[in-house]
């Protein structure tokens, strides 16, 4: 008999795509509170966040034969769903609600290790802590702008005018921001590639 | 005159956020710039990463158990053993009967493809969109037909008059949504040059706007790295 914990995430989506919920059941076990935290970041209500995560983990079993394992990982395909349907639902509002501007707020991220915060079970364990300390070295104004463009799809143009910033700022900050996250992540993400 | 590289307007576009001119200003650079791709991968590597910085919230309980018994509900409604009959009656809603009718045709055959496209094209009853798609310098003679089906979810390019690839090589279809770039899939053709490919894709098919196929090593890449060898767009 299979324990689905000792499988990887590509293997479970290949199970999906073969119509087995367990599979499903434990993709969800390992990314559900992602799927839902983004989504809850993005619209900013706990009734949406769970409806978009329904909707995300319901289009996981509907597609699961689109998730191609050249292309990246598991958690960044369920990611960038979520993200994608979140800012869609967004769009849709006539108000935007703030959403959660401060999901990468600095003192969650150098506040002390939460056990409970670390996902030990699932591959992002360690690659969290990694992205959180990438994200506090940021200057508070370049990870503003980039939590605009994350998690509000905000454009350059709208977040200048949220912040009250010439456009050319925004640009800047946020490529120097993108700049700044591939120099501190590059040796992690050069090592996991070749794991 | 050589064509300024779009390094700066690269982090922008991994994250979706181009306004107008400028998203498709750094599509239409990506189709000829390799340097530029690969800079993109990596700027991708990073927004892929971003979600893993965020405080995570437990979703309501219960949440869990809706989702497995949706899904459950789901397999229910689909036949357990599908044959041909079977399938085509569950897809007739979102093709119609003529509809299917010329995906079975395209699935065998170009014999009369073009004309029988042609036909399909005028007639109300099967309300399919369709997208021509052309061929490029690289491949002047290929052509490519996009089908969606009239739910607009799923979808079918045809291509005919295709170079035959190397084994190591395949096609793959890449489609554009809000400055974001999707792998629709890889197919390869036959020796006359005749391929189709059924489009899966993350969002429903009619919310891209604009497609491309280009040459890739077998399985697909995570980006277009090859020539590309059909374009269109909506």
């Amino acid at each position: 008999m299979v324990d689905f914990k000792d499988l990887d995430d590509a293997s479970l989506v290949r199970l999906v795509e073969s119509g087995n919920e367990n599979a499903l059941g434990e993709i969800y076990d390992r990314y559900g509170r992602l799927v839902y935290s983004l989504a809850f970041n993005v619209l900013g209500d706990e009734a949406r966040a769970e409806e978009t995560t329904q909707d995300v983990f319901l289009r996981v079993w509907r597609k699961a034969d689109t998730y191609q394992p050249n292309q990246g990982k598991v958690v960044a395909w369920l990611a960038s769903i979520a993200r994608h349907r979140a800012i869609d639902i967004l769009r849709a509002q006539k108000k935007r609600p703030e959403g959660n501007l401060s999901a990468w707020a600095v003192e969650d991220i150098l506040g002390l290790k939460d056990p409970d915060d670390v996902e030990e079970k699932a591959e992002t364990g360690q690659r969290q802590e990694r992205v959180r300390r990438a994200l506090a070295a940021l200057p508070e104004s370049q990870r503003q702008a980039l939590a605009y463009a994350y998690f509000q799809g905000y454009s350059h143009s709208q977040i200048a005018t949220a912040l009250d910033e010439p456009l050319g700022t925004v640009k800047t900050r946020i490529r120097l921001a993108m700049h700044k996250l591939r120099e501190l992540l590059s040796e992690e993400l050069a090592s996991d590639e070749l794991e | 005159m050589e064509e300024q590289h779009v390094f700066d307007l690269l982090p922008g576009y991994a994250l979706g956020i181009l306004e107008g001119e400028e998203g498709v200003q750094v599509a239409s650079h990506l189709a000829g710039c390799e340097l530029c791709r690969q800079e993109l991968q990596r700027h991708e590597s990073i927004v892929a990463e971003l979600p893993l910085g965020m405080t995570l919230r437990d979703p309501p309980p219960g949440l869990r158990t809706r989702i497995l018994r949706d899904a459950r509900q789901e397999r229910r409604r689909s036949h357990p053993a599908e044959n041909w009959a079977a399938r085509l009656q569950r897809l007739s809603p979102a093709w119609g009967l003529a509809g299917l009718a010329l995906v079975l045709i395209l699935a065998v055959s170009n014999l009369f493809l073009w004309q029988r496209l042609r036909q399909a094209e005028g007639a109300s009853q099967t309300a399919l969109q369709t997208l021509s798609l052309k061929g490029t310098d690289f491949t002047p003679e290929g052509r490519g037909l996009l089908v969606i089906s009239r739910d607009g979810e799923s979808g079918v390019l045809v291509v005919d008059d295709l170079p035959v690839l190397d084994k190591t090589q395949q096609y793959q279809l890449w489609l554009m949504f809000n400055g974001q770039r999707s792998s629709g899939g890889v197919f390869s053709v036959t020796e006359r040059g005749y391929g189709w490919l059924w489009i899966r894709t993350p969002l429903p098919l009619i919310q891209y706007r604009s497609f491309g196929v280009t040459i890739e090593p077998a399985g697909g890449s995570q980006g277009p790295t090859g020539e590309k060898v059909l374009g269109g767009e909506f």
